[in-house]
C-alpha cells in the first residue's frame, strides 16, 4: 500500500530524514517510535504532503503511484489521513460542515454520490458514538476551545467519517489522560480492517498496550535503525534508545 | 483665488454659488463652514498621513464649478440595473443627491426629503440642528462640504415610529472630474422609540467621479438606526464620506460599513453618546484588491456615564491595495462605568498590499472598562493544510478561512437582505483573489 524508498527530506535546508525506507501493507499496523527530534512527526506530516518540508531525494509511493508531487488535498482523496498532533484551530467554520464538505469531495474522488443530509446526520450519530464525542462540540468552530482531549476525539472522529485506507496517528496520545487515551484507541481499533492499515507515531509504549501494531519500527537521526514485533516497543521502554 | 490647504478655488465663483442659496439660514450655515475653511486650522499631515485624497484632488479633479446635464436614458438604464427586485424592503433612488421618486418607494410613516421639500416643521427642526454635529472642524472636506454640497437629503421618523423593512438608498454620481456635483449634504433625524433600518449602496455612473457625502444623525431617547454603508463601486470612485451620529438616553447605533472597491475611499464615522446608557456598535469589513485604498476613520467620545460602545473591523488586502484604521475612543470625566472595546484585524494576502493601524484612547475617567487590541498577518498556513489534509483543495481552503475571518462582523448583520447582499460580494472578491494568486 505504501512504499517509502530512500527518502531525504529537508526543512529550511535541515536535512531531517536521511534516507528512509518504509513498506505497509493492507491489514497493517506500523509504530514509528523514537527520541525527540529523530524525524517521527516530520515522516508523518511528509506523508499527508505538507508543502514546507521539501523532499531531496527518494520517493513515497501509494498503491504503486509516486506520491512525490500530489498535493495534500488530492493524498487525502486516495485515502490518506493524518491525525495531527497538534489539530489546528479555525474559528468561523463549523465542524459539521468542514466535514460534509471534506467526506463529500472524498466521495466524489471515488465517484460515489454526495450523502445527502439525512444520511450525512446518520452516519455522524454513528460514527460519533465510536469516539464519544458530544454532538454540541461539532456544531463549535472547528477546535476552537476544545480541551486537549476534545481535539484527539475530533480527529479519530474525522478519520472515521473519512475512512482513510492510511491512518496516521501522529503523537495522538500526547495530552491524554489514561481514559480518553482509551476512548481514543476504542475507537481506532474499532475502525480497523484487513483493508486499511494505520502508523502509529508515538513516544511512549503505553499507546501500544491499547494499539497493538504488527510492526515497530525506530527511527533515530532520520533513519530507521531497527525494526521489529511489538516486544520492540517493551525493549525500548525498560532500556531507552541508547543502547541502539 | 480662495487657498484652504493647497487646494485653490476660485473665491468669487464660491461667493457666487453661495449668494444662490435661497434660504438664508442655509446660506449662512455656508458662510459659516467657508470661514472655517479660511481659517485653515485642519491638521491635514496628521488626520490624512495616511491617505492622499488631497493630493489626489488637486491632480485629477477640476476645481471649478460645471453645469450638470440632465439624465440620460442611458443612465436611467444603468440606474435600473441596480435596483433590487424584492418587496421586503424599501427602496429610494438618488441621482447626485436628487430624489428620483418614480424609482423610489417611500414608506409613509417617514419623511423622506431633498430639503428643498421641507415643509415648515421639518425647515425649523433642520434649522435647528443643520451643521452643529459634524467634524468640520477637524476635517477640511467636510468644512469643503459644508460650503458647496448641491443636495440636501432630510430623513425624519416621527417617535414611536417603527419601520420594519430596511430602506435601501443606492445614491448614483454622474459628475467626471469635477469635486463639486457629488457633494451631498444628509441629515437624519430620530424621535423618541423609533427604529429604522438603513442602507446605503454608492455608485458612480462613470470614471472619475469624487463624492463627498457628510451626514449628520440625531437619536432621540431610546431609538434605534442600523445604519449600512456599502462601497463597491466598479468605477473606481473617490470618494469622502463623513457619519456623524450623536445619540441621547438609551438609544442605539449599529453602524456597518463595508467597503470592496474603490480609488481612495475616505469614511469617518463620529459617534458622540451624549447622554447616559447609549450603546453603539461600529462594524466595517474591508476586502480590498488591485489598488484600492480604504481608510476608516472613526471616533467614539463617551461624554455621560453607563454607555457601552463596541467597535471592530476586519480587513483584507491583496495586490497593491491599502488599509488604513484609526480608532480613537474618548472617555470623559463624567463618564464613569463605560465600557468601550475597539478591536481591528487584518490579513495581508499579497507583498505589495498594506495596513496602517491605529488605536487611540483618551480616558479621563476612573471607572471604566477600555480594552483595544490590533492584528495584522496572513492566512494561516497550518489551517490551510489541515483543511487540504481532509481532502479540501487549496483554493476552497482559502475561501473557507477568509469566510471565516469575516463571519463574526457578518453574523452581526440584522438585516437578512443586507447580509445575502454582502456575501454575495464577498463571494466575488474572493474569486478575484483566488485568480491573483
Amino acid at each position: 500500500m505504501l512504499s517509502i524508498k530512500k527518502l531525504k527530506v529537508s526543512i529550511e535546508n535541515n536535512l531531517i530524514l536521511k534516507g528512509l525506507n518504509l513498506d505497509i501493507n493492507q491489514g497493517e499496523v506500523h509504530a514509528i517510535m523514537g527520541p525527540n527530534g529523530s524525524g517521527k512527526s516530520t515522516l508523518a506530516s511528509v506523508i499527508a504532503g505538507n508543502e514546507n518540508y521539501k523532499v531531496e531525494s527518494g520517493s513515497i509511493s501509494f498503491y504503486g503511484k509516486n506520491i512525490n508531487d500530489f498535493s495534500p488535498d488530492e493524498r487525502a482523496m486516495m485515502g490518506i489521513f493524518l491525525a495531527f498532533q497538534y489539530p489546528v484551530e479555525i474559528p468561523g467554520v463549523s465542524t459539521i460542515n468542514f466535514i460534509k464538505t471534506a467526506l463529500n469531495r472524498i466521495r466524489e474522488f471515488n465517484k460515489k454520490k454526495p450523502l445527502d443530509a439525512v444520511n450525512f446526520l446518520k452516519t455522524m450519530k454513528k460514527k460519533m458514538n465510536l469516539v464519544k464525542i458530544d454532538r454540541d462540540l461539532l456544531s463549535r468552530s472547528i477546535n476552537e476551545g476544545f480541551s486537549g482531549g476534545e481535539k484527539k476525539r475530533n480527529e479519530i472522529f474525522q478519520m472515521a467519517m473519512l475512512e482513510p485506507k492510511l491512518s496516521i496517528l501522529d503523537e495522538t496520545d500526547s495530552g491524554l489522560d489514561i481514559d480518553a487515551l482509551k476512548i481514543v484507541s476504542n475507537g481506532v481499533n474499532k475502525l480497523r480492517t484487513k483493508d486499511n492499515s494505520t502508523i502509529v507515531v508515538t513516544h511512549y509504549q503505553r499507546l501500544l498496550d491499547y494499539i497493538v501494531p504488527d510492526y515497530v519500527h525506530v527511527l533515530i537521526d532520520g533513519k530507521i535503525v531497527k525494526s521489529g514485533s511489538k516486544n520492540l516497543a517493551i525493549e525500548l521502554e525498560n532500556k531507552g534508545y541508547d543502547w541502539l | 483665488m480662495f487657498k484652504s490647504g493647497s487646494l485653490i478655488f476660485d473665491d468669487k465663483k464660491i461667493k457666487d454659488f453661495i449668494n444662490k442659496e435661497s434660504n438664508p439660514f442655509l446660506k449662512k450655515s455656508r458662510n459659516n463652514f467657508l470661514k472655517k475653511l479660511g481659517e485653515k486650522k485642519f491638521n491635514i499631515k496628521e488626520e490624512y498621513k495616511y491617505t492622499p485624497l488631497k493630493q489626489s484632488i488637486e491632480k485629477n479633479f477640476n476645481l471649478r464649478f460645471e453645469i450638470e446635464k440632465s439624465i440620460s436614458s442611458t443612465t436611467e438604464k444603468k440606474i435600473l440595473s441596480h435596483i433590487i427586485n424584492d418587496n421586503n424592503v424599501y427602496q429610494i433612488i438618488t441621482l447626485d443627491g436628487k430624489i428620483i421618486k418614480k424609482f423610489s418607494n417611500i414608506p409613509s410613516k417617514i419623511s423622506f426629503k431633498n430639503f428643498d421639500e421641507l415643509d415648515k416643521k421639518e425647515k425649523s427642526l433642520l434649522h435647528n440642528h443643520f451643521g452643529e454635529n459634524d467634524d468640520s472642524d477637524d476635517d477640511i472636506f467636510s468644512a469643503l462640504n459644508g460650503v458647496l454640497w448641491s443636495k440636501g437629503l432630510f430623513v425624519y421618523i416621527k417617535k414611536n415610529q417603527v419601520i420594519d423593512r430596511p430602506i435601501i438608498v443606492n445614491n448614483f454620481y454622474t459628475s467626471e472630474k469635477n469635486i463639486f456635483s457629488s457633494q451631498l449634504r444628509k441629515f437624519i433625524f430620530m424621535e423618541k422609540n423609533s427604529k429604522l433600518s438603513i442602507c446605503e449602496f454608492d455608485y458612480s455612473l462613470i470614471s472619475n467621479n469624487f463624492n463627498s457625502n457628510v451626514t449628520e444623525i440625531i437619536l432621540e431617547e431610546r431609538s434605534e438606526l442600523d445604519y449600512f454603508k456599502i462601497q463597491n463601486d466598479s468605477n473606481n470612485s473617490t470618494s469622502f464620506n463623513s457619519t456623524n451620529i450623536k445619540q441621547k438616553k438609551n438609544s442605539i447605533s449599529n453602524t456597518f460599513t463595508f467597503s470592496f472597491s474603490g480609488d481612495i475611499i475616505r469614511n469617518n464615522l463620529n459617534i458622540s453618546l451624549i447622554d447616559e446608557n447609549c450603546y453603539c456598535n461600529m462594524y466595517g469589513i474591508y476586502a480590498l484588491n488591485n489598488k484600492s485604498h480604504v481608510d476608516n476613520h472613526t471616533s467614539v467620545d463617551h461624554i455621560q456615564k453607563n454607555s457601552i460602545s463596541n467597535e471592530h473591523y476586519k480587513g483584507i488586502m491583496n495586490g497593491h491595495s491599502n488599509g488604513v484604521f484609526n480608532g480613537k475612543i474618548f472617555v470623559r470625566k463624567e463618564a464613569q462605568k463605560t465600557n468601550a472595546f475597539q478591536s481591528n484585524n487584518n490579513i495581508i494576502l499579497s507583498d505589495d498590499a498594506k495596513i496602517n493601524t491605529k488605536p487611540q484612547l483618551e480616558i479621563w475617567a476612573d471607572d471604566v472598562k477600555c480594552s483595544h487590541g490590533c492584528t495584522t498577518g496572513q492566512l494561516d498556513e497550518k489551517a490551510i493544510f489541515y483543511l487540504q489534509s481532509r481532502g479540501i483543495n487549496k483554493d476552497k481552503a482559502v475561501s473557507i478561512l477568509i469566510n471565516a475571518f469575516f463571519d463574526e462582523i457578518i453574523q452581526k448583520i440584522n438585516q437578512n437582505i443586507v447580509k445575502d447582499k454582502i456575501n454575495e460580494i464577498l463571494s466575488t472578491k474572493i474569486e478575484s483573489y483566488l485568480n491573483e494568486r
